[in-house]
């Protein structure tokens, strides 16, 4: 007994040895923290938006509503209780935060920041794929899902089962975790299909991009020949882009495939299909051909879009451009029709590798485009994905080191406004800085997937459903 | 004396057996424990730390990789593990005293596990935390037999066994094999190469009697950093200059991490960086500490100062190269001058990893490339391609009005002008050495004649030029 006493007593000892603000100087300037949360907007059921300072400093005190943390170091990690009653009674309100830290001796309180609490929930999970961001080799490759209310994570594709095979590009139709797909490459792979937990493995060949139908019934998505290519002015660094490329849709009921001469010209690059939400359109970006590599910059991505009668499953007989400005790539409609979200490049379809790449947004009844310069960066910003309730979207964004993609949540407000972003928290402050690997093609799901990695690695050993 | 002797022997015959493997890794072994250390990362993260409770053996892996770091220093591989073997030896041995074993046998099966353990230690990809995941074993075999009532004994056994298996993972065992002297220099003139003893990679590889194809290479790279590669070239045949080489799927590691070399020597950011990331790949959990090193450096070079920051960071994590890291911060302008100069800023898209584009690119940028003008000079002439010899020659020498006096390139212009019978001005243009032209004419008299083995004409009419 007097050991466990002497113990507590020595670690009260210790936490009270955690200095707190004396003397405090003020300082105009924001705090240096990482993530750079200051001034966002959150949704009401986050992880805690745990950060760093990025000073050399001895201690930190942060202050956030009813919370206070007082730590050594420069890492600030709120206790997930604290937090979520915090995001609880804040709900459509500001949250002020206060930084102070203790830098050479002397505490400097920073200038306070807010949190812009929202009722409105993103989509709880994110599924995303983790590989190096050069894309060309993989290792050691997984496809995994996070749950976004808390640090929760776990594999539906991990390479420890797949034989080591790369695995790529999980989408769910509507946001549905019941009904989803995710590519396993290599010989013998296959489109995983999910449908309530049942998995199949289609043979749907040469199938890259693809969007389900709200109905499920269909699929869209593009065949291509892919070529890397490579820049010689090192910050440019790697191309990718189709030496040919069609667009297709898939019936899963009949398992037959079938396009148009439009969606399949020779003389036009098709791509990045999806359908909107009611199923009466497939957008998709169109280029017209021209000769590659020598002419890359002049490769040119309109947004277009062609009819769908989901019924009869017929394409229509008219091509819509929408927008044909730069290069446009990944059109993402919103789940409630208003809005499309798409990439925008200088040249090219392979925006994660131009810094100028950023996302734009279409509202589809008045015509009027958002730039989002309060999303964009001087990095890539592109790949995203909207959350069912359209309130919400998240992306992948270099914004940080121009080579690691790390996925974003922005807010569109009911006026349409896009609010300013923040990084997926993580449990640990450090993680993103010890991270080696890309969050690639992130995709918010309203629920978790009723299947694991076990399963998708039985899934390839059955059989292919082949389409005709 | 007797019962002295009794009493010691096995102490004194487990510390000589350590001292003799303490000898042979640090004498004839060495550079097998730098070249671990370089094909891994340690940080002293606590995000980082915590990976290791992924899996089973989380605790052997981690003291594995953190004294694994410590190999940088010059005696302390060889220290460390014979510190580990000895802890072996002298736990199995004591354990199976305790046991009631006779000495002789305890000592003889200490001195098997000891020697086994070791042997081990021949293979590459053995690692450290194999053997601390047997120590962790033996330690819990020592704790039983101390215990001295059976119930107790088998109680305590019965209880550890889940936590030892989760701390210390299975005991792996490589498998047994001679140790490998050839992959040794290998691994030496790599690594004298990495530290910039060219004088000793030049010595190492001149010493031997059977060289491989991964010494010429480090020797030809190291020859042309002193500017001597024509000079040297023909030292060895077949050489190996890397330039034919392209990285694939199939590339091993240790090739790619040669072109990273050889790209950072050349002054091509976008293949350096390229190479670096994909050696990452292939490494010990996907990470590797000089190629951290060399994405930092060659992202300085390039002018992305948040990408070399992001591996700098990395680095500040580690004992070994936090200095290194602040060193590039506060002196990378000077250190790395030279390499910012030749950095390439036309842009240019390719879709080949073709070195001779590549150099043709650099040399375009940069005609003072001299490693550049080198290695794309002696490239063409080691597959006998006069032809593209001369009109590399013309556009990098002739028309820049630089030219390189090289004996080399004069026994390759000898050849050309004799073959196309040029005019007697297009020989005073070309050859500027009388020695060359007077030896030209002797070797003409006496094709193929051993007494001419050093020179260009006879590697063209004797030796098989490489298939690419």
């Amino acid at each position: 007994m007097k050991k466990i006493l002497s113990l507590l007593t020595i670690l009260a000892m210790l936490a009270s040895c955690t200095p707190t603000p004396e003397n405090v100087q003020q300082s105009n300037a924001l705090p240096p923290i990482y993530p750079d949360y200051c001034d966002v907007t959150i949704p009401q059921n986050i992880a805690p938006l745990n950060f760093l300072l990025r000073a050399d400093c001895e201690a930190i005190e942060v202050k956030a509503g009813d919370i206070t943390i007082n730590a050594r170091g420069n890492e600030a990690v709120f206790d997930i209780d604290d937090w979520k009653a915090l995001l609880q009674q804040s709900a459509d309100k500001s949250i002020e935060v206060t930084v102070s830290a203790l830098i050479n001796g002397q505490w400097t309180a920073y200038k306070p920041f807010t949190w812009q609490v929202v009722s409105d929930k993103v989509d709880p999970y994110l599924t995303y794929r983790l590989i190096e961001p050069d894309y060309e080799i993989w290792n050691n490759v997984q496809i995994q899902q996070r749950c976004v209310e808390n640090f929760d994570v776990n594999a539906i594709g991990h390479y420890e089962k797949l034989e080591n095979r790369c695995m790529n590009c999980h989408t769910f139709a509507n946001q549905n975790p019941q009904l989803s797909m995710m590519y396993v490459r290599g010989p013998g792979g296959g489109a995983i299909l999910n449908k309530n937990g049942m998995l199949s493995k289609l043979n749907i060949p040469g199938s890259v991009y693809f969007g389900f139908s709200h109905t499920g019934r269909y699929i869209t998505f593009s065949t291509q020949k892919i070529i890397p290519a490579f820049h010689s002015d090192p910050s440019k660094r790697l191309e990718v882009y189709d030496s040919e490329s069609n667009v297709c849709v898939a019936d899963m009921q009949e398992h037959r495939i079938f396009t148009s001469p439009l969606l399949s010209d020779s003389l036009k690059f098709e791509t990045f299909p999806t359908f909107s939400p009611d199923g009466k359109y497939i957008y998709y970006c169109a280029a017209d051909s021209v000769s590659l590599p020598r002419d890359i910059k002049q490769l040119q991505y309109s947004l277009v879009r062609i009819a769908f009668d989901e019924k009869t499953g017929t394409i229509g007989t008219q091509v819509d451009t929408l927008y044909h400005q730069r290069s446009v790539c990944h059109p993402r409609v919103s789940p409630d029709g208003k809005y499309i979200l798409f990439t925008v490049a200088d040249y090219g379809t392979f925006p994660i590798w131009h810094p100028e790449a950023d996302l734009q947004m279409l509202n589809l009844q008045t015509g009027k485009i958002d730039t989002l310069g309060i999303v964009n960066s001087a990095k890539s910003d592109t790949y995203h994905s909207w959350s069912s309730n359209s309130r919400w979207f998240v992306f992948a964004s270099k914004r940080d080191d121009g080579l690691y993609g790390k996925p974003y949540f922005c807010y569109i407000d009911k006026h349409g406004k896009a609010h300013k972003p923040f990084c997926l928290p993580q449990a640990h402050p450090l993680f993103y800085d010890n991270n080696l690997k890309s969050f690639n093609a992130p995709e918010l799901g309203k629920g978790k997937v009723p299947f694991d990695v076990d399963d998708v690695a039985k899934a390839m050993k059955k059989e292919s459903v082949n389409f005709k | 004396m007797k019962n002295l002797y009794y009493k010691y022997y096995p102490t004194a015959a487990i510390i000589l057996s350590a001292i003799i493997i303490w000898c042979f890794f640090q004498f004839w072994y060495p550079y097998h424990f730098f070249f671990q250390e370089q094909n891994q990362i340690f940080l002293w993260s606590r995000d980082y730390i915590t990976t290791y409770t992924d899996k089973s053996g989380g605790l052997a892996r981690f003291v594995g990789d953190f004294l694994t770091q410590f190999y940088y220093y010059l005696f302390a591989g060889a220290t460390i593990l014979t510190v580990c073997l000895l802890i072996i030896a002298c736990l199995l041995y004591k354990a199976l005293i305790n046991f009631k074993v006779s000495k002789p046998v305890a000592l003889l099966l200490a001195l098997f596990v000891m020697a086994l353990a070791a042997i081990c230690h021949f293979s590459t990809s053995y690692r450290l935390s194999g053997t601390i995941s047997i120590m962790g074993w033996l330690i819990l075999f020592w704790v039983v037999s101390i215990i001295r009532k059976k119930v107790l004994k088998l109680s305590a056994l019965v209880c550890c066994l889940l936590p030892c298996y989760l701390l210390f993972g299975s005991p792996a065992i490589a498998k047994i094999q001679m140790p490998d002297f050839v992959i040794e220099k290998d691994f030496a003139v790599d690594c004298e190469y990495h530290f910039g003893h060219y004088d000793k990679v030049i010595q190492l590889v001149e010493s031997q009697d059977r060289w491989t194809d991964q010494m010429v290479f480090f020797y030809n790279l190291a020859q042309a950093q002193r500017g001597q590669l024509p000079d040297h070239l023909l030292r060895f045949t077949p050489t190996q200059l890397g330039t034919f080489y392209q990285i694939g799927p199939e590339t091993p590691m240790l090739i790619i991490r040669n072109m990273n070399e050889l790209y950072w020597a050349l002054g091509d950011m976008t293949f350096t960086e390229r190479a670096a990331m994909m050696t990452n790949v292939f490494s010990h959990n996907n990470r590797n500490v000089r190629m951290m090193q060399r994405l930092a450096e060659c992202n300085y070079v390039s002018g992305d100062s948040l990408a070399a920051e992001k591996y700098l960071r990395i680095l500040d994590k580690t004992f070994v190269y936090a200095r290194w890291a602040d060193n590039v911060r506060q002196n990378g302008k000077t250190i790395y001058q030279q390499k910012m100069q030749m950095v390439n800023r036309h842009d240019t898209i390719s879709i080949t990893d073709n070195a001779h584009l590549l150099m043709m690119q650099l040399l375009d940028a940069n005609p003072n490339n001299t490693i550049a003008l080198d290695y794309i000079l002696c490239s063409t002439l080691i597959l006998k391609d006069i032809t593209n010899f001369k009109r590399d020659y013309d556009r990098y020498c002739i028309d820049t009005n630089n030219p390189r006096l090289k004996t080399l390139y004069q026994e390759a212009l000898c050849i050309w002008l004799a073959g196309t019978n040029a005019p007697q001005q297009e020989w005073e243009k070309y050859i500027k050495r009388g020695d060359v032209f007077q030896r030209f004419q002797q070797y003409n008299q006496q094709r193929g004649n051993a007494n001419f083995k050093d020179t260009y004409w006879y590697y063209f009419d004797k030796i098989k030029a490489p298939e690419i």
